[in-house]
């Protein structure tokens, strides 16, 4: 059986990288439903890479393969709810905080789960927040909570996770924690997730994906990559992180 | 009109350029070129018109309108000239949108199927179908600039690329025809249009002259909507990459 997602030499360029590239040769297997943080500091490509993922960026080298197949294989329509990329900027469509949920129902012509949606909204602090106010008048942290359940609706089997609870306060960043640590063990859902918090990596996290200089430099185990980093750049980036708390 | 009255009238094109040398505008230039080319190109057309109409001919007829279409489809696309293949669908959306509204003009036989008729009637239809064409793929550009991420947010939730643009298409096309209805608000009390204008200073009577400019402007009205419409279904696909990609 083929692996859920294999990332083959994938490359971008970038005219303000000494070497032309913003990241090269980058390659990983997800054989198995799993929670995979990406780790590194700003400017590396973490968020390109999600979107190359999600098919908003084309790459510049390299291919990747969702279930044994490359973009070429399916329709984009389908890849992207296969594998959905909720941004670190979200952006919330014209109408309500229902008409928002409503979205992925609307697009496919499917009943829409109201009481999961409910549910997941609770789950996620948002249980007194009215469905009929205007999506635009939310909060940042509300609209980022919003477009996650959003996408969880859409119920993909890969999410790819810009950032999505830099946002958030520190209980509503847990519960947000909880919620897609309990999909992935309920649902399977594989979450390949940028972070800048490792803390969150480290106690969500099972694999951790590090950049630094233009490569993959690290795909470990997060218990391994946290304690016994390999690379001088992971030891160096953890300890930032560790002394900036 | 002598030859003399119209050097005469360069006098206000000499008005234009004096302010702006006056007040340093720099459109000297501009102006000069805008003159010749109009002095030019309506000579020309009205050497044109008056061989063809003497001809009576219906290729030339054919010949002329598909000049019109032709210029008038260049002039619209150079608004989208980063998007490929932009010209020939505004060239199919212009001949539509002419042959539907002519051709409802002919059967009910409200013009005479004449090059007199036809040519003036179908350049304004054309002229307002190009301008909502121009004004569509202005509008689209701001908008999927500005609506980038509403764009891509409706990607990732597996929207095709018409569900991923509707909105953005919506408001692009109503932007594009706007402009039409509000000159058909206003007309008569802030300009005299000039069908109207040029028939009364011809001599007709101007119930007359105002019959045909409503006629022209209810035919205004059906050019903005088909051009606005063809032109924002034919086109919607182009700012897209072939793998569903907003292009950048």
């Amino acid at each position: 059986m083929a692996p859920l997602l294999e990332l083959e030499q994938l490359g971008k360029r970038s005219a303000s990288q000494p070497d032309g590239w913003l990241f090269a040769d980058l390659s990983a297997v997800v054989e198995e439903p799993a929670i995979i943080h990406i780790l590194g500091k700003s400017g590396q490509g973490k968020s390109t890479l999600l979107r190359i993922l999600a098919l908003l960026t084309r790459p510049d080298s390299g291919t990747v393969r969702l279930a044994g197949k490359p973009p070429a294989q399916w329709t984009p329509e389908r890849w992207r709810m296969t594998m959905s990329y909720v941004s670190q900027h979200p952006v919330m469509l014209p109408g309500s905080v229902e008409d928002n949920l409503r979205t992925v129902s609307r697009l496919h012509q499917r009943p829409f789960p109201a009481d999961r949606a409910r549910e997941w909204m609770e789950q996620l602090g948002l249980g007194g927040l009215d469905w009929a106010k205007p999506a635009d008048q939310l909060s940042g942290g509300e609209k980022q909570r919003v477009a996650l359940v959003r996408s969880l609706l859409l119920q993909p089997a890969v999410l790819l996770l810009d950032e999505v609870t830099a946002s958030l306060d520190a209980l509503s960043k847990q519960a947000t924690e909880r919620l897609l640590a309990d999909l992935h063990r309920r649902e399977g859902t594989t979450l390949i997730w940028i972070t800048h918090d490792w803390e969150q990596a480290r106690s969500v996290g099972q694999r951790v994906w590090f950049m630094a200089d233009g490569r993959l430099l690290e795909d470990a185990p997060s218990d391994r990559f946290f304690n016994a980093p390999r690379t001088e750049e992971a030891r160096r980036f953890l300890a930032a992180a560790i002394q900036e708390g | 009109m002598s030859s003399m009255s119209l050097w005469l009238s360069f006098s206000f094109v000499l008005i234009a350029l004096l302010l702006s040398l006056w007040q340093k505008l720099g459109l000297e230039k501009e102006i000069a070129v805008s003159t010749v080319r109009c002095a030019v190109q309506l000579l020309v057309i009205g050497y044109v018109l008056q061989a063809v109409f003497h001809a009576d001919h219906p290729v030339y007829l054919a010949l002329v309108l598909v000049m019109m279409i032709a210029v008038a489809s260049w002039n619209a696309s150079r608004r989208g000239d980063r998007l490929p293949g932009v010209y020939w669908r505004i060239t199919a959306a212009l001949t539509i949108t002419a042959t539907v509204t002519m051709g409802l003009l002919l059967l009910f036989r409200l013009v005479e199927p004449t090059p007199q008729y036809l040519i003036p009637i179908s350049g304004m239809i054309i002229g307002n179908a190009m301008m909502v064409s121009g004004l569509f793929l202005n509008h689209m550009k701001r908008e999927t600039e500005t609506a980038r991420g509403e764009i891509e947010a409706l990607l990732c939730l597996g929207a095709n690329k018409r569900q991923a643009i509707h909105d953005v298409l919506k408001r692009a096309v109503t932007a594009s025809m706007i402009p039409t209805f509000d000159t058909m608000k206003t007309i008569g009390l802030v300009q005299l249009p000039g069908t109207m204008t040029g028939m009364i200073i011809a001599g007709a009577n101007p119930i007359d002259a105002v019959r045909y400019q409503i006629l022209i402007m209810f035919a205004f009205s059906s050019s903005a909507a088909i051009s606005a419409v063809l032109v924002s279904l034919l086109c919607y696909r182009l700012w897209f990459t072939r793998e569903s990609m907003l292009r950048p």
